[in-house]
């Protein structure tokens, strides 16, 4: 998977129609389970308890991905079930899709998980994804007070113009 | 023939120092690590101009090297020029970059439009503290500006305000 070589904030914007409410949720978790952001924009059923819905978001990816790679056809090697697998080894699943909500995932060989939750009838966000690690690279881990492996909360490391540019990425996605 | 060296890494390096001085080594005492990280720009200032001025012949008067500084050095260390110079014609001068590169990924504010307002006394320090990140990562370029300027023969006084992120004004006071 190739990642970027870009200078300023490109790559460049995948193309943007409409109109604006179709995100609904976003996470973004780092390679130890922590979840370092979370944003919703339109979820009318709220869990009671977020540190709850994290760890279940978290541990879902996790098996998913194992279980995914572990199915693969095509891979030669037979592991065993839980080992746990470097970002990138094996086949890396990126969508699943049901009657209400798509879910699409991107992990980067950092082991940086971005999860964005969006309307069934979405198209491919892997692009889409690229471009908010992009963002995540070049306004949160770039800036200065930010402390790495912790939740980006504006109050302490001041990544406003992270959250700006994210909304606005975001609402712009069909 | 120069070598290059990423962007990123000398952005990290500046982050890390100015980090390192703020947080490790004199942790209460701001004044301290700002006079030191002064310190350290005002070396690499004063050894960047010797080489940016190697073909040059001398500075006429004091514009004339603060234009340099606008001009020249501004474009070797950041690829662009300083995009606003005033002068009361009385040994200050006011140089004004609308979008400077070390800071262009800091916002000032942080906004409590989202509901959340501090409350608590350890949230409201930590606001603070990072309020003043901005103004650290300043006193380094300040005394990059004041290090070239001396270099050159200019005695003076370097201070910076960011009052609009990420636009950033460099006053240089000349000392007579």
């Amino acid at each position: 998977m190739q990642f970027f070589a870009g200078t300023e904030i490109s790559p460049s914007l995948p193309a943007a129609t409409a109109s604006g409410n179709n995100g609904h949720m976003m996470y973004v978790f780092n390679r130890d389970g922590i979840c370092l952001l979370y944003r919703e924009w339109n979820r009318p059923l709220h869990t009671l308890n977020a540190q709850q819905d994290h760890k279940l978001m978290f541990g879902l990816l996790f098996s998913l991905k194992s279980l995914t790679a572990k199915m693969d056809p095509t891979s030669v090697e037979k592991g065993n079930l839980g080992v746990p697998q470097l970002p990138g080894q094996g086949c890396s699943f990126h969508s699943f899709r049901t009657n209400t909500y798509k879910l699409s995932f991107m992990e980067s060989p950092s082991g940086i998980k971005l999860i964005l939750i969006t309307h069934p009838r979405t198209g491919d966000l892997r692009e889409s994804l690229k471009y908010i690690y992009n963002l995540y690279v070049e306004y949160v881990v770039k800036n200065p007070p930010y402390t790495p492996r912790t939740p980006i909360s504006n109050f302490l490391c001041m990544c406003e113009l992270f959250n700006t540019a994210l909304d606005q990425y975001v609402r712009s996605i069909s | 023939m120069g070598r290059e060296v990423s962007e990123s890494c000398v952005d990290s390096l500046l982050t890390e120092m100015v980090s390192m001085y703020c947080n490790r080594l004199y942790a209460n005492k701001p004044e301290l690590a700002a006079s030191r990280i002064d310190a350290i720009g005002y070396q690499v200032g004063h050894q960047l101009s010797e080489r940016y001025t190697m073909e040059r012949p001398r500075f006429t008067d004091h514009l004339d090297a603060i234009k340099f500084i606008c001009k020249d050095f501004w474009s070797e260390l950041f690829k662009k020029q300083i995009d606003n110079l005033k002068t009361n014609h009385r040994g200050t001068f006011v140089l004004q970059d609308n979008r400077f590169r070390w800071l262009s990924r800091m916002s000032l504010d942080p906004s409590p439009e989202n509901g959340d307002v501090p409350q608590e006394n350890s949230e409201a320090a930590a606001e603070n503290k990072a309020a003043q990140v901005p103004n650290m990562h300043l006193h380094f370029s300040c005394g990059v500006i004041k290090g070239a300027l001396h270099n050159l023969g200019i005695a003076c006084a370097v201070s910076a305000d960011t009052s609009h992120l990420p636009a950033c004004s460099f006053v240089v006071r000349i000392k007579p």
